[in-house]
């Protein structure tokens, strides 16, 4: 079932600033997107209104091709996993699962055969007759996810279900989240502000940031291709390598003037900078796009070694070239010594500029 | 991918504007549905009830005559001029004084020594608790027995120790403070259980900090106990003594204001005022000051209290 | 830090002094409740005697203290229900919903409990006679509900504010409706509240004496009312006076033996939060 967000907005009464500001999206059909940002940019306000918790100050909300804008959360037919409440405490784990089918007036029969398959589907059937003090936070997560999908919702909302597992589960449970899409198919909106979640679950990602909405798309678009500086920053670990700069024609090259060092821009883009006047923008580059190269390499900035800090199989190499100071990644086996001089060399591929005043990308190539 | 993203609508169902309208509507004030029945009833019978009895206190009312003129501040001069109605403030400051910090200082310190056992707890829980269960009428009543001077336990265990029999409810000297003494004995259960409840509350790594910088008991309570159960200890304090400010029932059973109107309350006084005296409307001048004092007070403590949650 | 033994010794010694200052009056009283007439005012008293039931059945038959005992029952269960049945919703909104106005609303309707009764019992003295509610229960329950709704909205906010507002929107999603999902969800979490605050209301209602001295009429004056009046005349009858006593005290007290653990919790909500 496809979601419609249409130019969404709300804004709370008890707060001065718009927690969904003027929001566009259109969720496929079996889709997991991700709706990925700091917290407070208006992701839980977001999906509250997906569910009807909160009622939109102006736009539209469509489930299929229905408008619910105006109908109650439990006509939806969403389903809602919290970030901060898993177990009805009063009732079981068996009580739990069955609770949303008994809304549904579902005779015993089918209710008991229903919430076995849901318990088997999590991993939880050892756990039915318990109660809340009985289980752990990872199983009452469980229990809330099959809680949410033994109604067999067309839309699934998940508001940062895994924030409070520790790490080890976390992944452990994001495995199985995305299992269930792929066996249930189903529309998944799954909020989190952790990027590494946002990264390998989602099909699309919706980045916000504010209220707005900053950028939606694959994974991989979102970080090779972000849409602009907040994008660009919020993505990836460790951040975009981002300077100052001014476009400048050089000889019949048009390059970036680094304060000193000339970085060519690739081909492809020239045609879309203009470059009569000089231009201030932002350069960046991630360290995964830098690379050591040998000191006769004429495309090329000299600089020291400052700081190298293990990653495991690779290594964070900070290098000081003037003022500025470039984070490079390369792998472990690369030697490289505290306070060596060195080169580097920027992979034209991956380099991006952003407008000055609004971080719009130059670059982009969506 | 660029934005804005445009999306087709999916043709919308119809909706009239009136259920739209109403859907927000009945969001926006889902509250008032909640809160309207509750608010109803405190109209009817709170604030009607304060409002005819302040708009009473301008008139001449009284339970023999059907009519009722106005009379302006009649009533209020009346009553600021009269000095039983100064002796019962008096009498009713004092005893809010000495009651109120009576039962503070009990109620708290049991509270204190009872953490500092640990076998037997809530036994003594359920002990101490014992007296605010009792109606304060049947209070007044047993220990009016209890002081009995030919036969009450009191004067048997003083005979016991050598002491006259005394009557000390009829006696200027003695009825206030066997009052008072009964009326603590009456409400120290009430902070003890507020403030053990707050003393279960507290977090334990400042104690244990403080203990491993070696810091003497007297210490820990005036740096850490105190400061952390300031509003636990000003919703106690607030309650108490909105509570004593109108005591009525241990003093109407136990001395009836007297002996010489030593323990006549400002309660008592209004009482005899509207019904022994038959002066409903001057009783109502009287309630009218009452209430607005106890109104400054209790904002002024519910402020601090406010201000102590809000800094925490 | 384990309290050095002299400390403890010193403790339980405190404890069992006020231990024996709460108990000896209150067991006196009851033992005198069971004293034949005859002995009722013996001096010194005398504490070896048959128990007899004669105060009891005298206090409840002759002197018609079974229709007080039913008034004091019918009011105070009447009015603590109504209190509930109106306080609790409005306890649930003020804790769940944030909306202009709402802390001064809760602030003004706790700080209703403490109006002087003085204020509401002359008005409704004066009201009863113009809506002739006399010698009417209902009309007893509404002066006391002036005093429960503020402290049921008080006690039951406390209870409200410590259950995840996501419970019941969980709930909602599930496909029941605000109110069907506070009865299946919210309701059995909060149950213990309710009866703490029942019980406490109930105690305060059943214990009040001062409205039901001015407004009590011939057929609706209440046990402590009626206890009043054993005092001022010549020769106080002591063991019928004790033997009432002792019918006002016990229902509270079992009640609160009975509930003590949920009193306790509710309690200090109530003050703390
Ligand atoms: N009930 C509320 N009342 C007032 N402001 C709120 C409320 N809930 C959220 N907000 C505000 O709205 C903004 C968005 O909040 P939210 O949607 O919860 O963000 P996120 O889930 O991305 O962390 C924040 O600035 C937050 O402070
Ligand atoms: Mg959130």
């Amino acid at each position: 079932m496809k979601v419609v967000l249409q130019d969404l907005v709300k804004k709370y009464p008890a707060s001065d600033s718009i927690a969904v500001n003027h929001v566009d999206l259109t969720i496929a059909d079996s889709e997991l997107i991700v709706f990925l940002g700091p917290s407070g940019c208006g992701k839980t306000t977001t999906m509250r209104m997906i569910a009807g918790l909160e009622t939109p100050d102006g736009g539209k909300i469509f489930i299929g091709e229905r408008d619910v804008t105006y109908v109650a959360p439990k006509d939806r037919r969403v389903a809602m996993v919290f970030q901060n409440f898993s177990m009805y405490p009063s009732m079981t784990v068996y009580e739990n699962i069955a609770f949303p089918l008994q809304a549904l007036k579902r005779s015993k029969a089918e209710i008991d055969q229903l919430v076995r398959e849901a318990a088997e589907l999590v991993g939880v059937s050892a756990l039915l007759k318990r109660g809340v003090r009985q289980v752990s936070g990872g199983e009452a997560q469980r229990v809330s996810l099959a809680r949410a999908m033994v109604r067999r919702p067309e839309v699934f909302l998940m508001d940062e279900p895994l924030s409070s597992l520790d790490a080890k589960l976390r992944v452990q449970m994001r495995t199985e989240i995305k299992r269930l899409h792929q066996e249930t198919r189903s529309t998944m909106v799954f909020v989190t502000h952790d990027q590494e979640e946002a990264m390998t679950l989602g099909d699309r990602i919706v980045v916000m940031s504010q209220g707005k909405v900053q950028q939606v798309g694959t994974p991989h678009e979102v970080f090779f291709d972000p849409y602009n500086l907040f994008v660009a920053t919020f993505v990836g670990t460790p951040g975009m390598n981002l300077f100052d700069g001014v476009i400048q024609q050089s000889g019949d090259t048009l390059c970036v003037d680094l304060q000193g060092y000339m970085q060519p821009i690739p081909e492809r883009f020239r045609a879309t900078l203009n470059a009569k006047t000089p231009t201030p923008v932002k350069w960046g580059i991630r360290p995964e796009g830098i690379r050591f190269v040998d000191a006769t390499d004429p495309n090329s900035l000299a600089g020291q070694i400052e700081i190298i800090e293990s990653l495991g199989s690779r290594q964070l190499v900070f290098v000081r070239s003037g003022d500025k100071l470039f984070s490079v990644i390369v792998d472990s086996l690369h030697p490289v010594r505290q306070g060596e001089n060195c080169h580097l060399h920027f992979d034209e591929t991956r380099i991006h500029l952003f407008e000055a005043q609004n971080g719009r990308s130059l670059t982009q190539r969506g | 991918m660029a934005l804005p993203i445009k999306t087709q609508p999916p043709s919308a169902t119809r909706q009239s504007q009136f259920r739209i309208w109403f859907y927000h509507w009945s969001q926006k004030n889902i509250h008032w549905f909640f809160i309207a029945p509750a608010l109803i009833a405190i109209l009817v019978v709170a604030i009607y009830p304060i409002v005819y009895s302040t708009g009473l206190s301008f008139f001449r009312v009284s339970f023999d005559s059907r009519e009722r003129p106005f009379v302006l501040f009649e009533n209020f001069i009346w009553i600021l001029n009269d000095k039983d109605y100064w002796g019962a403030l008096g009498n009713t400051l004092l005893y809010v004084a000495v009651t109120v910090s009576g039962s503070f200082v009990v109620g708290f310190g049991l509270a204190l020594l009872l953490r500092r056992i640990s076998v037997g707890r809530n036994w003594i829980r359920l002990v101490l608790i014992l007296p605010l269960t009792i109606a304060p009428i049947v209070v007044g009543l047993t220990w009016n027995w209890m002081f009995d001077p030919l036969f009450g336990l009191v004067n048997w265990f003083f005979i016991g120790i050598g002491v006259q029999p005394q009557t000390w409810l009829a006696q200027t000297g003695t009825a206030r403070i066997v009052v008072m003494l009964v009326d603590i004995w009456q409400w120290y259960p009430l902070v003890f259980l507020i403030m053990d409840a707050g003393l279960s509350s507290l977090p334990k790594a400042p104690y244990e900090s403080a203990r491993l910088e070696g810091a003497s008991d007297w210490m820990i309570f005036t740096r850490i106990t105190l400061p952390l159960l300031r509003a636990v200890i000003l919703v106690a304090l607030l309650l108490r003594t909105v509570d004593a400010f109108r005591t009525f029932d241990l003093v109407r059973v136990m001395t009836d204001g007297g002996p010489a109107q030593t323990t006549e309350t400002l309660s008592l006084y209004l009482y005899r005022t509207a019904f022994n005296f038959n002066k409903l409307s001057r009783a109502g001048a009287g309630a009218t000051i009452m209430l607005i004092v106890i109104s400054i007070i209790s904002n002024f403590m519910f402020r601090f209290l406010y201000r102590e949650q809000e800094g925490r | 830090m384990q309290p050095s033994l002299g400390q403890r010794l010193i403790a339980y010694t405190i404890f069992f002094i006020l231990g024996v200052l709460v108990l000896v009056p209150l067991a006196a009283g009851v033992i005198t409740a069971f004293k034949p007439r005859i002995i009722w005012v013996s001096s010194p008293p005398t504490w070896i005697f048959s128990p007899t039931l004669e105060n009891f059945e005298f206090v409840l038959i002759q002197r018609n203290n079974l229709l007080h005992l039913r008034n004091s029952l019918i009011i105070a269960s009447g009015s603590v229900t109504i209190a509930l049945i109106l306080g609790v919703p409005a306890a649930y909104a003020l804790a769940r919903f944030r909306f202009r106005g709402s802390k001064g609303l809760l602030q003004w309707l706790i700080s209703l409990r403490m109006i002087p009764p003085i204020v509401v019992a002359l008005p409704f003295y004066i009201l009863f006679q113009t809506f002739d509610l006399r010698n009417t229960h209902i009309g007893m329950m509404m002066a006391y509900l002036t005093f429960l709704i503020p402290l049921v909205i008080w006690m039951m906010r406390g209870y409200f504010a410590e259950i995840p507002s996501a419970m019941e929107e969980c709930a909602m999603v599930e496909g029941y409706s605000r109110l069907g999902a506070l009865r299946k969800v919210v309701l059995p979490v909060v149950l213990p509240g309710i009866i703490a605050t029942a019980l406490l209301n109930f105690m305060f209602a059943w214990n009040e004496y001062f409205l039901a001295l001015i407004l009590g009429g011939r057929d609706t004056s209440t046990l402590p009312a009626a206890a009043a009046t054993y005092v001022g005349r010549a020769q106080v009858e002591w063991g019928n006076l004790f033997a009432i006593n002792l019918i006002i005290m016990t229902p509270v007290i079992i009640l609160t033996l009975i509930l003590r653990r949920q009193l306790v919790k509710g309690l200090s909500l109530g003050a703390v939060d």
